[in-house]
This record gives structure tokens, sequence and C-alpha cells, in this order.
């Protein structure tokens, strides 16, 4: 069985193979580099599940994630209690569904919660503004913002009520092939 | 080597063995389990799970749930919030249900619901905080028996996509194989413990080989850092070179397996004629020396190899098969992967989505560099700021500017066209000079270096054509205006294309007219001139990168800074692999080991435009829809490049006569005859009989094509019309999602106006309330009345029973009704006339949520309406359970209040409604009149507005007015013994 290693017990890998797209080696290596985010608080003995949580500010601190623009968010939405302090089951999971081999739904499911800033489960327009202030560095007058928005919501919104629900995002996404490559963090 | 052992990661700390099936098991499993267990769920998916949604029978109850059911109440974690569960339908329901997507819906349909009111909503169904809890302990079970039913490869696909967080679905996880395990337990024996861990070994085994194959992954910190620093799409060039770099690699691996290495055995040394030796300039011309050993065609014999002691091996037959093999292979992967990436890529795509798929789908999360990531950002507001005013630059057009614009396509398409005839042309006279100069230097056979070096002269100058030409093309787009960025690019390659295209056709028929019937051994000639070209045309992609980027580069920010530092252009450099691809395809049956230059080339040229793009180039400024591009790039690659060199070849090896002298099929007429020659052998032992009758009425046989290509046809006649009908049948349900959002915002109107009323009456009450608790001391009476009234109706109230039995998730429907039913029972025991107004759905058994709503309304209704006539403020009219009979218990205690009041006769006070004036009386009975004329009147507003509502209830109007004034006669009584 390969190489031994005594960080996960078996069973542990072979639930983390189950839950996440990741496969062994991966899960070893995703270890590590949140291991290394912080060696003196993770142990190397994972064994006995032992109750770490790395601070917001280590994990956006990855290279991976440090230039998005996204990248609170992206740990609040996976981060179990919110706040962007993430476990490391958090962890896996949040570059699970970033991998190549998540589906176009599971993604289009995160990237929404990812870009609903209020928590609502709708896209509405401040959750617009947000997005675009964010990927625009704020360099848009009002108006433009405005009219921007109320573009978004004009193409994407099919049951017309003003703001953009999962269902929407999905529909969305289904036309946009170019979003499950893009939707994707290399690890 | 991997026994279960007990200790699962259970919430609940219990000992679990990993239980995992293989898929038959699975279903067997499902099927044969008692029904009791789980009545629809589990036979349905063990039998075959169709897409179908059914509805499932009831639940088990909890009291034989097995003990797998016992976990951690509080750890269930679906992250719903309990607010917005207003619309969930009954828990009774199974979800439409497919391996993969039945979570998503669960969850898509929970999250999402309709009325996201807040607090109130939770309350308004009378849920408690039990009942959401029961209700997705039972989703949670549904989910995961539905889990349980399916194989372990699907059940494990559908546990990943769960969009839950990881601890989440390790619970649902580990709650699947405790049943699964809890159900093993019972057919316990040998066979199935064995199964068990030989599927997981099995398993485990599959995911270490990924792991391995991971290992073996090319590039991938490259891939990585590009495309962290130039995004996705530039990445896509590298993905494609690395895609073609498999197809070489593949095609030589069969081509050295098959040909080249039983060459070898039997014939280590080629036979090398005196006088030729290497030299050095071979590398490039791939002549001389080479000519003669296994890199051409005319290196391989035609013997059937292996007298002595060895296998004998057929070469004729190994030769045309590998190639025949490699070809068939190739077309089906092309089409395979085209196929695919049409379907996931193109068909769906839509150009309608600009701003929002600019800004909700096109950022690029694989960008990692801080100076990509401003530069996207820039790009991205000047995309939308482009977008913004796109529409007016379309509406200002005039007719004469069109006109010019057309007319510049026209030149410029004229012009592409001409250029690259007239390339072909050129390209052609050069042929022909060439083949005059080779035949002068074999009639000579003196190889000197510099005729050899002659020989260079075309590759260069087509390679060249190709390096110049789609430059010029380029500077088209100055004075084309495209109204779609994504128009000019498609005309680019559309030009190069042809262009390219028009060559390698000119080159094809002069190999096959001239070349072939010139000279002796012409196999071999064309595959030393497809090796010419392949390694010029890699001299040349190198040049190109050079000028291309890095003198740009260079120009761009020392010298002429409004240049600026130049993109990297992806189609034109997919266009050039494809170019060389289309040259290794074409060389595949005349050089079998050209795929080894190809390999080596691209490898080469990997690191060569990787250094190029890091060194050189900037990020794309625009984000370009890279997918659709790929498919593109595949289908240019399947069609004129693929079909072209496949049709070549097979012309060539059909109906072209090889050479005498050289090469595995000297002597025959076409290289097929040794498909002949082979099936006359075989038609000698009988054992092989069918392979003959196969070989001459199915390949030889012209009607089988015929027939072949007349089904094939009709099936494409038939999809065509299937695709039809579904293009219709999307317009319609797209129809359908606009009038559901219309209904949906119909109806949340409706909602919050109601709402908002009721608000805005409860604000009214207040003020109203506190004028009156100054007033009279007479109050005092009415009060104590009011009280006895209270414990009459809490009486009445509390033997109904109203509240809906909590914590029952089954009984929704029955309790609706039940309210209902109370209602109603209420309107006519209780004298509260004015309730009667209020609609009940007169079906017994209506649908469940259909009831529902109705009770809402009429509930919330009878709540406004009792506000508009008294002004009196509900004790809680934000539980309209409780609102129900207090609403009621408030109509009357008001209309009595406003009776005893003019009985005291003591005070003449203002009363509360200000349109129904009374006048001071001295008559207690007149005022009593006038009570009952004002109740009247109100009344029949009452019935004039649910008349007007979608639910009129003109029957019941006539005996509720009756019983009205019975009633309050009745009151009035009391009141009167009593005073």
């Amino acid at each position: 069985m390969g190489n031994k290693q005594t960080i996960f017990t078996a069973q542990q890998l072979d639930a983390y193979q189950d839950c996440t797209f990741f496969t062994r080696k991966e899960i070893l290596r995703l270890f590590d580099r949140y291991r290394d985010l912080a060696p003196q608080l993770v142990p190397l003995d994972y064994t006995d599940q032992p109750d770490v949580r790395l601070p917001y500010e280590l994990i956006g601190s990855m290279p991976e994630l440090k230039d998005n623009p996204f990248r609170q968010r992206i740990a609040e939405v996976f981060s179990e209690d919110g706040e962007g302090n993430m476990t490391l089951d958090d962890f896996l999971d949040m570059f699970s569904v970033l991998s190549e081999m998540a589906p176009r739904d599971l993604k289009a499911y995160y990237a929404f919660k990812i870009y609903d800033f209020n928590n609502d489960d709708f896209l509405c327009k401040s959750d617009l503004e947000k997005t675009l202030n964010k990927l625009t560095r704020n360099e848009l007058t009002e108006d433009e913002v405005r009219m921007v928005c109320e573009k978004v919501i004009d193409e994407a919104d099919l049951d017309n009520d003003g703001r953009l629900s999962l269902e929407d995002f999905q529909h969305m996404i289904v036309r946009a092939p170019d979003f499950l490559s893009t939707f994707h963090i290399r690890i | 080597m991997v026994t279960p052992t007990p200790g699962m990661m259970e919430p609940g700390g219990r000992g679990v063995g990993p239980t995992f099936s293989s898929s038959q098991e699975g279903s067997s499993t499902a099927t044969t389990m008692p029904r009791r267990e789980c009545p629809g769920a589990g036979g349905r998916r063990g039998a075959g799970g169709d897409r179908d949604s059914i509805p499932m029978g009831l639940l088990p109850p909890r009291s034989e749930s097995p003990r797998w059911q016992q976990h951690d109440l509080n750890h269930s974690g679906y992250q719903i919030d309990q607010a917005t569960h207003y619309d969930t339908t009954p828990p009774v329901r199974l979800p439409s249900a497919t391996a993969g997507h039945v979570s998503m819906r669960f969850r898509g349909s929970r999250k999402m619901s309709l009325f996201p009111v807040g607090e109130a909503a939770l309350g308004n169904l009378g849920l408690s905080e039990d009942d959401i809890r029961n209700e997705m302990e039972n989703e949670e079970q549904i989910l995961v028996k539905e889990l349980v039913a399916m194989s372990t490869r699907d059940r494990i696909k559908a546990i990943r996509d769960l969009p839950m967080s990881f601890d989440d679905k390790k619970h649902i996880r580990g709650q699947v194989l405790a049943l699964k395990s809890f159900k093993k337990s019972r057919q316990l024996n040998c066979f199935s413990d064995c199964s068990t861990s030989f599927s997981l070994a099995f398993r485990r085994c599959g995911a270490n080989m990924t792991s391995a194959r991971q290992t073996l992954e090319l590039w991938r910190g490259t891939m990585k850092e590009v495309g962290g620093k130039f995004g996705t799409g530039v990445l896509s060039y590298f993905k494609f070179l690395k895609w073609l770099l498999m197809f070489n690699i593949f095609s030589f691996l069969v081509n050295f397996g098959f040909i080249t290495i039983p060459q070898l055995i039997y014939h280590p040394t080629p036979d090398i004629p005196t006088g030729v030796s290497f030299k050095g300039l071979e590398i490039l011309t791939g002549a001389g020396y080479f000519s003669h050993t296994v890199m051409y065609y005319g290196g391989y014999s035609n013997k059937t190899q292996g007298t002595g002691g060895w296998p004998e091996y057929n070469m004729q037959l190994a030769y045309f098969l590998t190639i025949a093999a490699y070809m068939v292979l190739c077309g089906a992967a092309l089409i395979y992967s085209m196929a695919s990436s049409f379907r996931k890529k193109y068909v769906l795509a839509d150009s309608g989505l600009g701003g929002a798929w600019q800004l909700l789908c096109s950022w690029d999360f694989s960008v990692t560099n801080e100076r990509a990531v401003r530069q996207r950002k820039n790009n991205l507001r000047i995309q939308l700021k482009e977008s913004l005013s796109e529409k007016v630059q379309v509406a200002l057009l005039p007719l004469t500017e069109r006109l010019k614009h057309y007319g510049v396509f026209l030149g410029t398409w004229l012009l592409s066209t001409g250029m690259a005839l007239g390339c072909g042309a050129s390209v052609y006279f050069l042929c022909q000079y060439d083949k005059s100069r080779t035949r002068q230097s074999a009639d000579k056979a003196s190889g000197s270096l510099l005729e050899e070096a002659a020989t260079l002269l075309l590759p260069f100058v087509v390679s060249l054509i190709n390096l110049v030409v789609p430059l010029f093309y380029s500077l088209f787009k100055k004075i084309e205006h495209y109204s779609n960025p994504r128009m000019q690019v498609y005309a680019i390659i559309v030009r190069n294309v042809i262009l390219k295209m028009s060559i390698l056709g000119i080159l094809c028929y002069y190999w096959m007219k001239d070349v072939a019937n010139t000279f002796s051994c012409w196999e071999s000639i064309v595959g030393q001139a497809l090796y010419r070209l392949v390694i010029v045309d890699f001299l040349f992609i190198m040049l190109g990168s050079f000028f291309g980027e890095f003198l740009s580069n260079v120009i761009g920010t020392k010298c002429i800074q409004s240049l600026g530092v130049p993109e990297f252009d992806v189609a034109r450099n997919v266009l050039d692999l494809i170019y060389a691809q289309t040259l290794a395809w074409i060389g595949i049956y005349f050089s079998p080991l050209l795929p080894v230059i190809q390999i080596i080339k691209f490898f080469i040229l990997f690191y060569l435009k990787k250094v190029s793009l890091t060194q050189n180039c900037q990020p794309p400024r625009r984000a370009g829809r890279a997918a659709q591009m790929q498919t593109i790039f595949i289908a240019i690659l399947f069609f004129p490049s693929f079909v072209g060199a496949l049709s070549m070849v097979a012309y060539t090896v059909w109906t072209l006569p090889p050479s005498d002298k050289c090469g595995p099929f000297r002597g025959l007429n076409t290289t097929f005859s040794a498909i002949q020659i082979w099936m006359d052998d075989l038609n000698r032992v009988d054992a092989f009989q069918w392979t003959v009758w196969i070989y001459q009425h199915v390949i030889r046989s012209e009607i089988f094509y015929f027939l072949v290509s007349l089904i094939i046809l009709v099936f494409i006649y038939i999809f065509r019309q299937i695709t039809q009908g579904r293009k219709l049948l999307i317009i319609l349900l797209r129809q359908q999602i606009v009038n559901e959002g219309k209904d949906k915002a119909f109806l949340l109107e409706k909602l919050q106006t109601l709402q908002k009323s009721k608000q805005n009456k409860q604000k009214n009450k207040k003020q109203v309330r506190k004028r009156q608790e100054k007033e009279s001391t007479g109050m005092l009476q009415a009060l104590l009345a009011r009280q006895r009234l209270e414990q009459e109706h809490g009486d009445s109230s509390s033997s109904f029973g109203v509240p809906m039995p909590s914590g029952h998730s089954v009984s929704t429907t029955s309790s609706a009704m039940m309210q209902a039913m109370l209602a109603k029972q209420y309107a006519e025991d209780q004298d509260v006339a004015s309730y009667r107004g209020v609609p009940f759905p007169a079906d017994p058994a209506p649908a469940s949520s259909s009831a529902l709503i109705q009770a809402m309304q009429a509930r919330q209704r009878a709540e406004s309406q009792n506000e508009d006539e008294f002004y009196r403020a509900p004790v809680q009219s934000q539980n309209p359970v409780n609102a129900l009979p207090s609403a009621m218990i408030q109509v009357m205690q008001a209309r009595q209040r406003a009776e005893s009041e003019q009985e005291e006769d003591e005070f003449y006070r203002e009363p509360v409604h200000s349109e129904h004036p009374v006048s001071s009386m001295s008559s207690a009975m007149m005022q009593v009149m006038q009570a009952r004329q004002r109740a009247e009147e109100e009344e029949s507003e009452f019935y004039r507005a649910p008349a007007s509502s979608q639910h009129p209830d003109a029957s019941g109007t006539g005996s509720a007015l009756i019983q009205a004034m019975l009633a309050r006669q009745q009151v009035e009584e009391e009141y009167g013994d009593r005073y």
C-alpha cells in the first residue's frame, strides 16, 4: 500500500477520499500545505482528530488565495464558523470544490454562496455591487455600477423577481462553459 | 491486506465496520431486503433507478427504526437557516431522484424558499423548532436510504456531490456505511465478508492507481504557474500542446512496437550503401543516411519474417494494419473529444450573457499573480465600460457606414483568399522546380552537401509563408470593424486555415501526382519531404516566437512605447500546432517514426513557449471565451486536418502503386492488395472462413457501405428532428420559468401588502387603545362583560383544541384541514358573522398545499378584516393559530363593548368608527337597534370584500346574516338580563 504514513488512519483516509475529489496523495499533499501554514499549531498526528483551527489570516495568506479578490468570502463560505477560520476538513472541502474534478452544479452552488455576500440566498443588487467593486477596484462610477448590475439582473433573472436565485445562477452557469475551468484553483 | 476494522469515525462513537459492496451486490441487497425497512426507495433504486420521481409512501415510524437512526440529533448538520423553511413540501415526499442530482435539488429547494420573510414565517405555519428538526431528520434519512440503495461507485459520487461541509458528508457517509453493515449483518456469511474486503482492497488499489497516474502527470507545476500568471485562456494552448503530445506518444508506441521492433529484430542493421555516411546535415534534411534506415517506408522489408525458430510475422500486414488501426483510433478519439467538448462547451453556450457573464463567470480563480490580478481587474473594468457603450454604438450606425463595412469585409476576404491561392500556386511551381532538381541530382548520384541543403528550399519557403502571411492577415484587423471581437478571431482563424490547407493540398497533390510517378522509391522521398517540413516548421516556430514575442517585447518596451508588451496570440500558436500535427499524420504512412520527431519537437516547444511567454508577454487583455475556442480548435484539428491527412493516406493505400524496389509493399499493385493476398491465404484454412466472408461481404462490398450510409443518414435525420423538438421544448420551458416567476412575484406582492396593512393597523390600534384607556370609568363594566365572554371563548377554544398538534410531521395536511374545519365551526357556533365571509374549501380533501395557503389567506384576511372593523389590537396577531380565536374573541368583545357602552348610556363617546356617528338618544333600545344596524352594515361590507376576492361565497351570505342576527339577539338578551 505504498509508503506508510502515520498522519491519518486508513479509515480516515477512506473517508477523505470518499467525501472529497482528492486521491490519497493529494490529501497528504494538502495536509502538508495546511501544516506549512502553521507548523507549530498543526500536529503531525491526526488520528485522534485534534480540534485545530487556523485563523483566516493564515488561510488568506496562501499564495493560491492571497491575490484573489474573493479570498475572504471563499474562506467564510467554506469555514464552519463562517468567519474564515478553517479546520483541516474545511480546508480540504474548499479545495475539493475548487478542484478540477468537482461537477458543475457543486461549483455553481458554492460560487453562488461566495457571491452572496449578505447570505440571504439571493444575489441582489447589493451583492452584485460588492462583486463588481471587488473585481474593478472601485473605479467605476456609481452610475456605471448601477447600469452593470441592472444589466446583469436583466440578463440572468429568469423569473423577474429582481434578483438572482440559485436556479437563475445555475442556469447562467450552464450557458457559460468557461466557468468550470475558471472556478478552479490548482494546488 | 486490508480487513474491515471496527472504529469508524461515527458521531456516536459506535464501532461500525466500513462496508463497501460492489454494484451488483448493492442492488441485490436493495431488492432482497425486506420492504418494511424502506418502503419505496430501496426497491425502486435497486430495480434500476429510473429518473421519474414517484412520491414515496410514509416513512417507517420512529419506534421501529434500527440502531443507525439513533445518532446524535444535534449533529445533523444541514446548515439550513430555519427561517427560510416556509414552503417545504410535506416530508413524506421523496424528491425526484437520480444519483448525482438528488441531493442537489434537495438542497436547492430547501435553501431557496419562496418567502424569505424572517422568523414570522416560521410561526405562521405553526412549525416549532422540533418540527423543523424532525423534518431535517426525515430528509436526511431519505437521503441516507437513497445512498444505501446505490452501488458503491454511485454512492461515493453522490456523496462527493453533496453541497455540504465535509463533516456533514462524513456524517452521512457514516450513516450509510452503518446501515449497510447493519443490513449485511443479517446475511453475514463468508462470501459477503470476503467480497467486502475484496472490494475495499480493490477500491484502495484503484485510488492508488489514480495517485500514481497523477505522479506521472506532466508539467503540473508549469501548468499551474502559467495558469496563475496568464489565466485559463493562455493555459488552453499548453493543454492543447500536451494533448497533442499524448497523441504522438501513443502513435510512436504503436508504430515502434508493431512495425519498427520486428523489423529491427530480424534486420538489426540497415543496408546502407557504401559511400553514404552520417554527415550531420541529415538531421535537418532527413535525406542521405536516414533514407536507408527504418525512419522511412523504404527501410522496411516485405518478407514474412521469422522462418528459423522465430514466430512468423508478416511485415506487410503489420505495416498496413498498424497504420490503419492508429488512424481509426485517432479518429475515434478526436470525434469523441470533439463531441463531448461540443456538448459541454459549445451547444449550451449563449452569447446573450454579456454583463452577467463578465461579472459572475469570467473571474479566473486560478490566477494567483498579483500583477495579473491587477491587470485583470483593469481589463474587466474596461470591458464592462465597453459593453455599456456598445448598445449605443450599434444603434447609431447608419446605412452608408454599414455598406462601407461590408465592402471592407469583401475586400479583405478576397485579398486573403487570393493570397492563399497565390501562395499555393507559388508552392506548386517551386515543387516543379524541386522535382527537376532532385531528378538531376538523382541521376548524378553524388550527394554533395550543397545539393542536400538545396532540398531545404521548399520547406523553407513553405514555412516562411506560414510565418509571414498570418502576420499580414493580422494587420487586417486594423481596417476591419467587426461588431464582436469573437468574430474577428474567427475570421483570422478561418483565413489561416484556408492558407495552410491550400498549401498542404498543393503539396499532397504534387506528391501524389508527380513524385509517385517519377521516383523509384517515392514513398521515402515523400517521407523525407515531410521530415524536412516538420523540422523546418519547428525552426520557424522558434523564430516566430523570437520575432513575434521577443522582438516586439523589446520594441514595445524600449523603442515604441505605444505598442506595449505583446500578448500571447493563442489562436495563431494553436494553428501552428494543428499544422504541425497534420504533417505528422500525413507522414505516418511514409515515415513511421516521424512521431519521434514530433514528440521531441513538442517537448522542446513547450518549454520554449513557456519561457517566451513568461519573459516577453503580458496577460491577455480580453478574457476570451477559452472553452469555446478550445472546441473550435479541436474541430479544426478534426475536420480539415485529420480528415485531410486520412484521405491522403487512404488514397495512397487504395489506389497508388507502391514503389517496386523498396518498402514492405514492393511488387504489389496497391498497398491494399496485401490484405487481398492475406485473405486468399486464409481462404485455404477452413477455420478462418468467417474472416474471409466478412472481408468479402462487408469490407469489399459496396452494398454494405451503401446501407450503412443510408442508415446513418436516416439516423441523422431522426436526431435532427429530435433536436428541433427539444429546441421547441426549451423555449416552452423557458417561457414556463418566466411565467412561474411572474406568479411568484404576484403572490409575494400580495403577501407583502397584507403584511404591510397588518403592521399599519397595529400602529393605529395602539393609538386608539391609548386614547380609549384614558377614557371613561364606565368602561369598567364593559370590561367585566368582556372578561366573562373571554372565559367562555377560552373554554370553547380549549375544547376544540385549536393549536396544531406539533411534532406530527405527517399531519400537516390534516391539521390544515382541521384548522379550516375548526374555523368554520367556530364561525358557526360563535356568532362572529364577519368571519363567515371567509371562504373555506368545500372539497373535503384538497391538495395539502392549497389547503394550507387558503387557510393562511383566510386567517390573514380574517385578521385584517376584524381589525378594519374594530381597530383593536389582537393579543398576538403575529401568530395566526392564536390569532384565529383571539381575533374572533376580539370581534365579540369589541361589539359587546360597543353595545354595552351604548346601553350604559352614561357616556357619550366617539365610537371607533367615525363613519358611523352615533347620535345621542335617550332610549337604550334605540341604541341597540342602531348598533345592530351598524353591525349589519359592516357585515354587508364584509360580504362585499370576499365576493370581490377570488373565493366568492355567495350562498352562505343569507344564512350567515340570519345567524348573526339571532346570535346578537341572544347576546343582547344576556345583557338585558344582567342589567
